[in-house]
Parts: structure tokens; C-alpha cells; sequence
């Protein structure tokens, strides 16, 4: 089955839970395991808390929309997030180290765990953060 | 998330209801964080908590070195399915107190 099916959220942290209702609607529709799409809902939702964390750092109110898509392509899932918020600096972005036992950090490292590949991309236009998620799910 | 704390003596058991994400992690805070500093034993339900991201995590992280810091504890009590998951996922199984 292959499938395309994208949202805009306002960039906030009310949003997260819409963000977490239209990934499981999606994955509802490609039939997936209950564990695996728990797993792919919580990256989603951490990249899109990132995107309000991090892209949107001091910023409070914002009318600013954030994209999210979802497509599956002969099994390869690919999630896209699309902001207008700071550039990311991918070298600053760094998990901490799970024997350093302190609250934050852990978000990228569930992402990490979660996804095949993690990749900032710079090809977009109308958008400053590109972040493409994905898996493929014949191995799952 | 919805709440409901019933107290005992030293221990306070928070019972938590919904799902734990960074919009609610201060309102976490604001219920546990002052028990703490009360150097109430904490236990916190987490038997109706079906979701919890890194940043509930991370309130859970605070509290049990808020507590340790002060001379008592936080214990987590029936802890769901999904909550457990993020848990091991973060490695903190042995580290927190479960029960």
C-alpha cells in the first residue's frame, strides 16, 4: 500500500497532541503493528516537540505553521517535517549520553532509536528546517 | 492529564490519568515537586498514563533526584505497557524505583 497524507500545527506544544491523533490516524490505515506504530508516533511527536523546543526557542506566540507528511513508498516510511523557525545547526544537536542520568536530552535519542535514518535536508525553498524520518518496514 | 492525590501519613500517591507530554510537564511539576519538598515518600500511579514522551521522562528524572536529594523517595506503582516501553528505552529501569 503506498500513501501520502501531510498537516500543518501551529508551532506550540498544544499542538503535540494533534500531531500525535493524525500519526495514528495514518497508521491506522496502513494496518501496523500496535507496538510499532506507538514507536513511530513517539518519534514524530519528539522531532515535532524539537521543532517547538529548539526551532522555535523563545519564541511564546507564534502564528507560524509546521508541516508534517507522512508517505509510504514500497514499504519505506518517510516522514517529513517542514518549520520557518531558527536554522538548525546539526552540529548541535546531540543526545546525551544515558549514564549522564539528567531530566532532557532524550528526545533525538528516542528518534535515533526509533527511525533507520535521521536526515536534515536543504532543499527547501518555502521552508528554513527540513527533517526527513524514515524506516523501512519490511524488516519490522 | 488529569490527577488525583490521596495522602497517608509520609506518603502521597499521585494518581496520573492521560497522556504525559510537554504541554503538561510544568502542571506535572507544579502536583509532584511539592510533595517532594514536603519529604513525602511519592508514589506515583501510572497505571491509566497511556503515553509518555521524553519530556514526561524528564519530570520523572527531576522528581527522583529532587527526592534523593532531600532524603526520601519516588516510587512508580503500575506502571502501563507503554509508559514501561519509554522507560527501558531510556534505560532508567534500574535507576528510578519501580515497582
Amino acid at each position: 500500500m503506498n500513501l501520502s497524507e501531510s498537516k500543518d500545527f501551529i508551532v506550540n506544544s498544544g499542538s503535540l497532541k494533534d500531531v500525535r491523533l493524525f500519526s495514528r490516524d495514518v497508521f491506522e490505515k496502513l494496518n501496523l503493528d500496535k507496538n510499532l506504530k506507538e514507536e513511530l508516533v513517539l518519534a514524530i511527536a519528539e522531532a515535532a516537540q524539537n521543532i517547538v523546543k529548539h526551532a522555535y526557542k523563545g519564541i511564546e506566540d507564534t502564528d507560524d505553521k509546521m508541516q508534517i507528511k507522512i508517505s509510504l513508498n514500497d514499504n519505506k516510511l518517510e516522514i517529513g517535517f517542514f518549520d520557518k523557525g531558527k536554522p538548525v545547526v546539526e552540529e548541535n544537536i546531540q543526545h546525551r549520553q544515558l549514564d549522564d542520568i539528567k531530566p532532557g536530552g532524550l528526545g533525538t535519542f528516542f528518534i535515533n532509536q526509533i527511525m533507520d535514518d535521521v536526515v536534515f535536508k536543504k532543499d527547501q525553498k518555502k521552508w528554513v528546517n527540513h527533517l526527513v524520518l524514515t524506516k523501512n518496514l519490511s524488516n519490522n | 492529564m488529569a490527577y488525583n492525590v490521596k495522602e497517608d501519613g509520609n506518603i502521597a500517591t499521585v494518581y496520573l490519568d492521560g497522556e504525559i507530554d510537554m504541554d503538561v510537564t510544568d502542571k506535572a511539576k507544579e502536583l509532584i515537586m511539592p510533595l517532594i519538598e514536603a519529604k513525602k515518600e511519592v508514589h506515583l500511579n501510572l497505571k491509566d498514563v497511556q503515553y509518555m514522551d521524553s519530556s514526561g521522562i524528564s519530570v520523572l528524572i527531576e522528581s527522583h533526584q529532587k527526592a534523593m536529594e532531600l532524603g526520601t523517595k519516588v516510587i512508580l506503582k503500575e506502571i502501563s505497557k507503554s509508559v514501561l516501553k519509554v522507560i527501558m528505552m531510556a534505560k532508567l529501569e534500574q535507576i528510578l524505583n519501580l515497582e
